[in-house]
């Protein structure tokens, strides 16, 4: 696996770096709702 | 009334004082000793260590936060605890204090761990050979030494700068990782990156293994591990990668080191921070005559053993979830609950490996951060529960358990990076997911990226903001 130019371009792309940052959010309250929380 | 005392104010401890004096201190006695007045925010320590975070953006008042929810807060060290006689000795931190003594129904340790320097010859800032970002004075030192670098290499002079583990059974691995990381990318914008040559040194078997033998996503179609994600970072920031070594030694200007093999080597630098092996706080354990009961509470290495089978071999933990503790409670003791990197875990989540000279490469399982967050709020809840109600109805054991790391690769928010982590559950657990992993393939998760930067940066906003009890912050998870 490399990092090639155009993955270094979509990982500083702001407008898909935002969806991805709400993406994340999102799978981060799925993985905390996943563990038990008991 | 019941008498609650946690020793201890660091994540596992705040985050379970926090939920004991909203729901006991009113009624009940909260009390927390922690050796330092301030709670410290030990993720962004690795901006402090580069100059891109001023040490006091860490850092918050913890009497402040206490007093409003009807907590005592003593700034000492803990220094006995008198199991049979339920009290806890304290040294206040003020000079010409005398020992103070706490009683207590429910004892909380969550210690956080003795930075054991003295395993490794040389190693760590008292030596002066290498530096840590450990700690907020570590963090400091480590930054005025690494900005000694920087200047010589604004002269023309070519540096050598190392970062990783000094100690083959090491943990925090992702520190590290955060700090070579943020070095590169600090370098780059000093425009001196071509002076210096930078080196990854680590006990962890591969890349990327963290102490929680890796993880595997789905990429683009393709099984990528984490091995795979830092290895390309590494390639593209030309960071040599010295995995599978345990230093054994460090003098001015060397580390000396063996690898998995047995065979032995040495790096050189100019600025290391290797991070040192952890123990248990050397706490004294004494039962009502006066004598030592450390064996009934801590392991050898001063980790509280809790309610975990203890002396599986790895492979029979490995295929046993249910040994991994539940409660945190000590059994001898069962008033005694343990939290963060103060429990004993049951053994390595990381295949444990000795070189053929008795050396061991093993990185200790990780128990800081959410995983000290969420077992904090447990043992809170199960304290509330026994004041209240006389039995515990909250449990989770790391292999039950969902983490996610954020691990910097750069600070700014404009160019900046990060790799996000998520894991379910943090000790993989092959009954449940009998894949090769033992983990929730569509929770695990791992990209890199700007808006990892963010999230970072969101992230030390939030929990500053939560950790200070401010408004919402039950809602924000630990």
């Amino acid at each position: 696996m490399e990092i090639t130019d155009r993955d270094k371009f979509w990982m500083n792309n702001k407008l898909f770096q935002f969806f991805r940052f709400i993406v994340l959010n999102l799978k981060i309250l799925k993985a905390v709702d996943h563990s038990k929380r008991s | 009334m019941a008498r609650i005392c946690v020793i201890g104010a660091g994540f596992a401890g705040h985050t379970a004082a926090l939920y004991l004096g909203d729901k006991l201190g009113r009624d009940h006695q909260v009390t927390v000793i922690n050796r330092s007045p301030d709670f410290v925010y030990i993720p962004s320590l690795v901006w402090v260590g580069i100059g891109r975070m001023d040490i006091n953006k860490t850092l918050f008042d913890l009497e402040k936060v206490y007093r409003r929810r009807n907590v005592t807060f003593i700034a000492g060290r803990a220094t006995e605890v008198h199991a049979d006689d339920q009290h806890v000795v304290v040294e206040p931190a003020a000079e010409g204090s005398q020992p103070v003594q706490v009683d207590y129904d429910y004892l909380l340790i969550a210690t956080g761990p003795k930075l054991d320097f003295e395993a490794t010859p040389g190693l760590g800032p008292a030596a002066g050979h290498s530096w840590s970002i450990c700690t907020p004075p570590h963090a400091v030192d480590a930054r005025n030494n690494y900005l000694e670098a920087v200047a010589r290499m604004e002269k023309g002079e070519r540096q050598r700068i190392v970062i990783g583990t000094g100690h083959g059974g090491a943990t925090c691995q992702g520190a590290a990782l955060e700090y070579i990381t943020n070095v590169h990318k600090d370098l780059v914008r000093r425009n001196v990156r071509t002076k210096c040559d930078l080196a990854y040194l680590s006990n962890e078997p591969e890349l990327g293994d963290f102490g929680i033998r890796g993880l595997a996503v789905q990429h683009r179609g393709r099984r990528r591990t984490a091995e795979d994600f830092i290895g390309a970072v590494f390639r593209d920031y030309e960071i040599k990668p010295l995995v599978g070594r345990g230093v054994t030694e460090v003098a001015a200007g060397v580390a000396g080191w063996q690898d998995m093999e047995g065979n032995s080597g040495e790096t050189k630098f100019d600025y290391a921070m290797l991070i040192p092996r952890f123990l248990g706080q050397p706490l004294k354990f004494l039962g009502a005559e006066g004598q030592d009961v450390s064996e009934k509470i801590v392991n050898p290495a001063g980790f509280v053993s809790v309610d975990g089978i203890y002396g599986l071999d790895y492979e029979t933990l490995a295929g046993n979830p249910d040994a991994w503790p539940a409660v945190y409670q000590n059994p001898n003791y069962r008033n005694i609950f343990a939290a963060g990197i103060a429990f004993a875990p049951p053994g390595p989540i990381s295949r444990p490996h000795v070189n053929p000279n008795g050396v061991p490469m093993t990185p200790a399982p990780p128990r800081t951060g959410m995983v000290s967050g969420i077992i904090g709020r447990i043992v809170a809840l199960n304290i509330i529960d026994l004041v209240q109600h006389g039995r515990m109805t909250h449990s989770e054991r790391m292999t039950e358990m969902a983490a996610a790391c954020i691990a910097s690769m750069g600070d700014s928010l404009w160019d900046g990076s990060a790799a996000v982590i998520m894991v379910y559950p943090v000790v993989p657990d092959n009954r449940r997911y009998p894949n090769e992993e033992g983990r929730d393939p569509f929770v695990t998760h791992m990209e890199m990226g700007l808006a990892g930067a963010w999230m970072k940066r969101m992230i030390h906003t939030t929990f500053m903001h939560k950790l200070q009890g401010r408004i919402g912050w039950k809602i924000i998870p630990e």
